[in-house]
């Protein structure tokens, strides 16, 4: 067999503290996403297609979910003889035992792993993006620039850069500068956060690195500019279609819309670069007679026999009768009850909102929920499992937590499931 | 749960035709109920049992079936030990023509290497969810040779019809094939229990009387001889004997009590993953008393139908008891009733095309209108 030409690590460790409830038992990249998938489906499905066989799949943050999910690969055909997807938590050894202590050091740790894959390039990928990308491609690029390291940069709005990594780029788009979240950018080239590294020039910079103790050990705050500081060639790749970052409560939101807004942006039917993921054991969906739906996704094990409206539906969601569910993401297993009205509600796996409950952004006011750090346009989230009593208020920007302590007369959650 | 038998499904019937349906496939690979082919409900039955190792009986258009079955990962038998054998007709090399006992040879090669006491036999015709495990504690208590499903649906499906005349005890005394006149409701489903080692004797022994082919009715036509005992099943029996019948299943299949039956009793029906995206539902999409699948885009006006994979249904498109399989496509402004599309049938703009409830209109798979 020819050697391995390219590894693919995706760092999928992270808490994600900004998606709130959603990822208190899960990791960000085992968030449901867009009706049928999972986040991490994105880059899995991404390295599948561009024909990466050997993924490590890097978690440290509640791993479970993870773990069950990923599982040995199948779904992505990641479960080859010789390649496949590998789940690479942090472990202990001779010298001792440590966390992933940033991106750069959870790679330095499995170092080995990729050693024993012997690879020529590392791909180095992140689990919390939405967006379908050609990684062969951009493999190329860096191959014919001969370049050390290349970093994928998106064209962000300019007034929206301050928000981002942004590379400052000189002709033939090689790299100059690193600036994380600069006030004033030079340049509106922000960083996906989809490295490719030629394998010998990272594990130098990775060792180099944790021997520094002040460092970070993080790609974008240490990596980069120490390559660019000791004069290696770094290339910024400019990608130009649909890409968006599900990092908070609302831009996960506003992802899942663009489904249905947007659906030739992502295109998520196009069968020559299928996102992949692992499928429920469901029938088809069901709607029943005197029910609406407009706009929406929907997948299978659904039964709708009220309102849907502009929402996305992930698989097994009862929608009851009289119930209106409108703007809202609806995970796996929830339950709206009949004459429930929820609108911009982002609801976690199996959560039953109760009968006659009102709930999201066109509640005005103020409870004991509203939480306004993760919560913003309106937009109500709600923790897995729950069940929500009937005939509850829920005001916009709710971030319904069952560890939060309120009075209780405002006690809204009914049970919880497995408590 | 118990892993002391295996299952032997016959994956076509001689007996049955869908006309234009069963040109391209095998009866058991027919698709079924938006998302499903016939055969996935028998081969949930055997694993959701405990059953480890299943051989599926073909002579003829097996391609589809084999698309659809791979190696059996979908229903977990992708196993080292045992799993999914499909037994087409055994051919030596040596062989001009295949001839009457191929057949059987392979099943008898089949049924031989196995270890466990029991077999469970299936037809191609039957869809239901269940599992085994009374059927065979039934058999072991009866003290019965052989043990038949039935149930009391009588002639109602049409034909083929198997009825069967049991005694008080429980055993058959008589099967009456298409009668003219049911004597009784007891109907059989075609699901046979028996001992290994007993169906290999009857079919060496059938083999040795120059009988052709595996014929689930020819063993319980053998009450004279062997201890011939019914099991009643009182659970939704869908029977797929014609087009009428393919039809009118599907139909049931908006019935609240029939779908959770089959689809909700905690027993998942398994099937081969497409991986196709969520459906989306545009403006203008009306939908009322339908089975959609993944991957659809609907923009039209769909009402009592049941919609497989990836089909498109354009705007001002009316579709009304309709059966529309993988990929079909709808162009804008047509009117389509009590009609069965297949797979990847094309519909131009403006076009109308009513049947009758009890004659649907059958497009051919891949035909453009």
């Amino acid at each position: 067999m020819a050697r391995t030409e390219v590894v693919a690590m995706i760092l999928a460790g992270g808490q994600g503290s900004r998606l709130g409830v959603l990822t208190k038992t899960v990791a960000k990249p085992a968030v449901p996403f867009g009706s049928r998938y999972r986040i991490i489906d994105f880059p899995l499905s991404n390295c599948v297609n561009s024909g990466i066989e050997i993924v490590g799949v890097l978690t440290q943050y509640q791993p479970l979910a993870l773990n069950t999910y990923v599982g040995n690969g199948h779904p992505w055909d990641l479960d080859r003889n010789n390649a496949g997807a590998y789940i690479l938590p942090p472990f202990q050894s001779n010298s001792g035992s440590d966390w992933y202590k940033g991106t750069a050091n959870a790679i330095y740790q499995n170092m080995s792993f990729i050693d024993d894959n012997d690879p020529e390039y590392v791909v180095i990928l992140s689990g919390d993006h939405i967006y379908k990308m050609d990684y062969a491609a951009m493999l190329k690029a860096h191959i014919e620039k001969n370049a050390d390291a290349t970093i994928a940069v998106y064209e962000v709005p300019w007034d929206e850069a301050p928000r981002f990594g942004i590379l400052n780029t000189k002709d033939d788009d090689v790299i100059e500068e690193f600036e994380e979240k600069p006030a004033n950018p030079k340049s509106n080239l922000a960083s996906m956060g989809v490295y490719i590294f030629t394998w010998s020039v990272l594990r130098q910079a990775l060792i180099e690195d944790e021997a520094n103790p002040n460092s970070n050990n993080d790609f974008g705050k240490n990596i980069v500019p120490n390559l660019l500081a000791q004069g290696k060639k770094l290339c910024a790749y400019r990608f130009a279609g649909y890409w968006k970052d599900v990092g908070t409560i609302s831009s996960l939101w506003e992802t899942n819309m663009d489904i249905l807004d947007k659906p030739e942006e992502i295109n998520l039917v196009d069968r020559s670069w299928k996102i992949f993921s692992r499928n429920p054991v469901k029938p088809s969906h069901f709607i029943g007679s005197g029910a609406k739906v407009k706009n929406s996704a929907l997948t299978d094990g659904c039964r709708i026999f009220g309102d849907v409206e502009h929402s996305v539906l992930s698989e097994s969601v009862i929608v009851e009768k009289g119930a209106i569910v409108k703007d809202c993401v609806l995970m796996p297993g929830v339950v709206v009850k009949e004459g429930a009205h929820i609108e911009r509600c982002v609801i976690d796996q199996g959560t039953v909102i109760g009968k006659d409950v009102q709930a999201g952004s066109f509640v005005e006011g103020e409870g004991p929920y509203t939480n306004h750090k993760i919560c913003s346009e309106g937009i109500c989230v709600f923790e897995r499992g729950l069940t929500i009593k009937e005939g509850a208020v829920i005001p916009k920007n709710s971030m319904i937590d069952s560890d939060l302590e309120v009075p209780e007369d405002c006690k809204i959650i009914e049970s919880k499931f497995r408590a | 749960m118990f892993n002391n038998a295996m299952g032997l499904i016959l994956a076509d019937n001689k007996k049955i035709s869908l006309g234009e349906l069963s040109n391209p496939r095998a009866l058991s690979a027919m698709p079924f109920g938006g998302r499903y082919r016939i055969i996935d409900f028998m081969l949930s039955n055997m694993v959701n049992s405990g059953v480890k190792n299943v051989g599926l009986l073909t002579y003829n258009k097996y391609k589809s079936l084999m698309d659809h079955t791979g190696t059996g990962g979908a229903w977990s038998l992708d196993r080292k030990n045992d799993g999914l054998h499909i037994l087409p007709p055994y051919v030596n090399s040596e062989a001009t023509n295949i001839s009457s006992d191929e057949e059987l040879t392979g099943v008898i090669d089949f049924l031989r290497q196995s270890r466990t006491p029991y077999v469970i036999v299936a037809g191609a015709n039957v869809i239901l969810n269940t599992t085994f495990d009374s059927f065979i504690k039934s058999h072991e208590e009866s003290g019965a040779d052989i043990s038949v499903m039935y149930n009391r649906d009588g002639t109602k499906y049409g034909n083929p019809s198997y009825i069967l005349d049991i005694d008080d005890d429980g055993f058959v005394r008589d099967m009456l094939y298409n009668p003219a006149k049911a004597t009784s409701p007891k109907c059989s489903l075609g699901i046979l229990c028996l001992r290994r080692d007993l169906l290999i004797d009857i079919l060496a022994r059938q083999m040795a009387h120059g009988q052709s082919h595996f014929g689930i009715h020819s063993i319980v036509k053998m009450f004279d001889e062997f201890k011939v005992h019914g099991f009643e099943y009182s659970g939704v029996v869908l029977r797929i004997n014609s087009v009428q019948s393919y039809f009118n299943a599907s139909m049931s299949l908006l019935t609240d009590s029939v779908r959770n039956d089959l689809f909700w009793s905690g027993k998942p029906i398994y099937t081969k993953v497409k991986d196709e995206a969520p459906t989306l539902y545009f403006d203008n999409a009306e939908m009322s008393d339908s089975i959609v699948s993944d991957g659809c885009r609907i923009y039209g006006k769909v009402e009592s139908s049941v919609i497989f994979r990836s089909v498109t249904i354009a705007k001002n498109t009316t579709i009304k008891n309709c059966v529309i399989m993988q990929d079909v496509h709808i162009s804008e402004n047509c009117h389509l009733e009590n009609v069965i599309l297949d797979k990847n049938a094309f519909v131009r703009p403006g076009v109308r095309l009513v049947g009758h409830p009890d004659y649907p209109i059958v497009i051919g798979k891949g035909a453009g209108i």
